[in-house]
């Protein structure tokens, strides 16, 4: 079956009349689907895990909700679950902008339809999917665990659909009301961000849940169901529980909230998508414009403090990108905040230890993998300036540089964070000097497995830092290289163990000392093994690193 | 790795007065490379003169961009050498990389650097002094007309404008040779127009320009030497003269060359243009 045979074959087409268009976009949307899963095994093994899991969550769910069914509080429960569902669909699109093709309108530009049978179609597609299944068994379960009677049976059969088509009108509307922002470079590197986003809102939800289990069960859900109970698409939920407690009134006006919700919605979204087909895009205005000026002086600021030849350059370039890049900014914040993280709640738990500082250097230690990948196709730009192994060595070198301006302060700073809430002030010189043995052994492995396991990091999407077929090497390079690098600070270990075990204590206070130089040994020793595979490997460090 | 203006000021000069014959620009020798099944570029020997602007020209898929990414260093061929301005590119790459100015297709550029922070890196990774840098990104910027958005990030940039970017960073450390990519493809007429000025000025000084392109009408106006590259093989080296033979236009020569009859005519489009 092909999509384009099916209205072109007929008459000069279906020009936006009825069910016609309905039943094209369905079937492109199903067609799309299978030849995205024609492509490959692995994205059909994806798929089908996936479709697996969503089902029997769903089923769990629906069981759960099922047995709520009686429960004092089970309406200001589905309510808020209702509410929840309904905020998760209006932040996928920000988050997963290129979702669904299929919706995508500037696709249908040229096509002479008109606006009102195309929402209507485009609707229809949209509730073919897992994620409409998904909230359809959710809707349908939540009806159920608070309907009784004949009138909450009525009213639980309207507001379960009801509450899809409000949630998939919701996503449409947000989705193409920011088409603009959402294409353009900005949202895409907004959408690299959004994982940080998804893990701290996990951390919430964590804490929040918590603090419910504390605060005494369900009942502390009532005050907030009570407002949301009244906001679409809840309140469709809500109105089944009220028409079975018998407040019809109420019930009536709740459930005519949500069809009004649903028509504002689609009148909003039948706007946004008229002005984005007829009105021209503004995005390439200001590039297309950009005025005559001379060209001015620009002495950096930042390039006037860093040393000279290659070492400043390349420092600035990659402290840009650690400011300037997504995927770069959001490695080193999740870097910088887990760092802190670990090793402070540990210790405000009671359960730490000073050595759990070392972590912070570990974090930020893997920055230096994969240095290449970082840069992407981009490095042709490196590798042309790179003609022996001492160009290599200064690259890489003010790299590790680089990554030490930040790393240095931030392990002192964590290590002497840990100690002070601790108490513990007596241990700290000697975990310092791990920390920077540790760090120097991340550095040097990280040069080694830069110029030897480099691969792709893909720009597009929050949750891809491998190239497809590339993730052995990236896990080969990132835990071999971390095994090395703990193997290589063993002597100052085995030296820390010693003189603990040997009850030389009054000495410990060396290993700060010792554990620096051994570092910066160790990181210069491995930078100068490095230096000449890089070297010699460029045109298959750039093929590795271009597949992106 | 030293600015060559000085070095190469006094080589230009020298052949301007003495007979000596200077090495060819580029010399390949039975260059290959296949990626798995497929043979990219099937044993080409090619000798491109110093000091001419040079068209790389065929269908897509030919050859071209591989063939450039050999020469320039950033892919390793299965066989065969390649020598710029007489410096075998893969055993003494310190003489050959501080030659060659470089606009690959298909890689990106620093583009979380605004355009001037792209050239001042470019210009100071090449060994450029800072002072000179900045004077020179600022003539650069002038003529290519991206004064306007030297403080705008590469990636905010329209194709043009990349281009354009991408050829001032390949011209800031004033290379002998000169490879460019496809330096016009997606390219505004205005851009374009500001690119050919640029490098015609710059061959008018002795240097080599190399440029691939599948727009014939494009070689035909700017190049005086022509390598036409079909299936991974030169089918044809020379001047533009040369090349061209008897037919009416490089176009023709070329559609000869690499076998590309007459696909229109038969009944199979017949309905089009007819009753609507």
């Amino acid at each position: 079956m092909s999509v384009l045979d099916a209205p072109a074959g007929a008459a000069p087409g279906p020009a936006g009349t009825g069910e016609g268009l309905v039943g094209v976009f369905v079937r492109l949307k199903l067609t799309l689907l299978r030849n995205g899963l024609r492509q490959s095994a692995g994205r059909r093994a994806a798929y089908i895990t996936s479709v697996v899991f969503t089902l029997l969550f769903a089923a769990g769910l629906l069981l759960g909700l099922v047995a709520l069914r009686g429960h004092a509080h089970a309406a200001s429960l589905v309510v808020l679950l209702a509410g929840v569902v309904a905020v998760g669909w209006t932040v996928i699109p920000l988050f997963f902008p290129s979702g669904d093709e299929t919706l995508d309108p500037s696709r249908l530009v040229m096509l002479p339809l008109r606006p009102r049978p195309l929402i209507g179609a485009l609707l229809t597609a949209s509730l073919v999917g897992i994620g409409p299944l998904f909230t359809l068994c959710l809707a349908a379960g939540s009806a159920f665990a608070v309907a009784s009677g004949a009138a909450g049976a009525v009213f639980a059969v309207v507001a379960a659909p009801l509450t899809l088509l409000v949630c998939v009108a919701l996503t449409r509307a947000v989705a193409t009301a920011n088409t603009r922002l959402l294409t353009s470079r900005k949202g895409r590197d907004l959408a690299v961000l959004s994982g940080l986003v998804i893990a701290v809102g996990f951390q919430v939800v964590n804490f929040g849940a918590q603090r419910l289990g504390r605060a005494g069960g369900l009942a502390a859900l009532d005050p907030a169901a009570d407002v949301v109970r009244w906001l679409p698409p809840a309140s469709a939920v809500g109105a089944v529980d009220s028409a079975s407690r018998g407040s019809y009134g109420q019930a009536l006006v709740q459930l005519l909230l949500s069809v009004a919700a649903l028509a504002a919605l689609l009148w909003l979204w039948q706007r946004s998508l008229v002005k984005l087909m007829t009105a021209p895009d503004g995005s390439t205005l200001a590039a297309a414009g950009p005025g005559r000026e001379k060209a001015g002086k620009d002495g950096s600021r930042l390039s006037a403090l860093l040393p000279q030849g290659r070492t400043g350059p390349v420092m600035e370039r990659s402290l840009r990108y650690i400011a300037r890049d997504p995927k770069t900014k959001a490695a080193w914040t999740t870097a910088l905040a887990i760092g802190l993280i670990v090793p402070i709640l540990n210790a405000l738990q009671g359960t730490g230890s000073i050595y759990f500082a070392c972590f912070a250097a570990w974090m930020l230690g893997i920055q230096m993998y994969n240095q290449f990948g970082q840069d992407t196709s981009a490095f042709w730009m490196v590798a042309l300036t790179i003609s022996s192994a001492r160009d290599a060595y200064l690259e890489l070198r003010a790299r590790a540089l680089a990554l030490l301006l930040i790393t240095l302060p931030y392990t002192v700073l964590v290590t002497v964070v840990t100690a002070g809430v601790l108490g513990d002030w007596g241990d700290l010189p000697e975990a310092m000097g791990l920390s920077f043995a540790l760090l120097g052994g991340m550095l040097a492995t990280g040069a080694v497995a830069s110029a030897n396991f480099a691969y792709s990091i893909p720009q597009d999407g929050a949750f891809k830092n491998v190239a497809p077929g590339q993730a052995g090497l990236a896990w080969i390079s990132i835990f071999g290289g971390m095994v090395s690098a703990g193997l290589l600070c063993a002597p100052v270990i085995a030296v820390t163990i010693w003189l603990h075990v040997a009850d030389l204590e009054q000495w410990l206070w060396l290993l700060l000392p010792v554990g620096a130089v051994y570092g910066a040994l160790i990181s210069w020793a491995g930078l100068r093994i490095a230096a000449p595979r890089t070297a010699d490997r460029l045109p298959e460090i750039l093929a590795a690193v271009s597949k992106g | 790795m030293q600015d060559r203006a000085e070095t190469d000021r006094a080589t230009r000069a020298g052949e301007a007065g003495g007979p000596a014959t200077p090495p060819p620009a580029v010399r390949v020798q039975g260059l290959w490379k296949r990626f798995g099944e497929q043979t990219a570029v099937a044993g080409i020997d090619l000798q491109l003169p110093a000091g001419k602007f040079i068209g790389l020209v065929g269908p897509n898929g030919a050859g071209k961009t591989t063939t450039l990414s050999m020469v320039t260093g950033l892919l390793r061929p299965d066989q065969g050498t390649v020598e710029v301005a007489g410096h075998d590119v893969w055993r003494d790459p310190v003489e050959v990389k501080s030659r060659i100015g470089v606009l690959p297709e298909g890689l990106r550029l620093f583009e979380r650097l605004s355009g001037r922070e792209l050239l001042a890196y470019t210009g100071r990774l090449r060994g450029l002094p800072g002072s000179e840098v900045d004077k020179r990104a600022t003539q650069l910027l002038d003529v290519l007309d991206l004064a306007g958005a030297q403080h705008k990030l590469v990636v905010d940039y329209s194709t043009g404008m990349r281009k354009k970017i991408g050829l001032a960073a390949a011209l800031l450390h004033n290379p002998e040779v000169l490879f460019l990519d496809e330096p016009f493809e997606g390219v505004d007429p205005v851009s374009a127009q500001t690119i050919r000025e640029v490098l015609e000025r710059y061959t008018r000084s002795g240097a080599t320009v190399v440029f691939s392109s599948h727009v014939m009408e494009l070689v035909e106006s700017l190049c005086d030497w022509v390598a036409v590259m079909a299936a991974g093989t030169i089918r044809a080296q020379g001047t533009l003269a040369e090349v061209r033979g008897e037919a009416s236009s490089l176009q023709n020569a070329f559609l000869e060359l690499v076998g590309a009859g007459s696909r229109t005519g038969g009944d199979s489009l017949d309905w089009l243009g007819g009753k609507r």
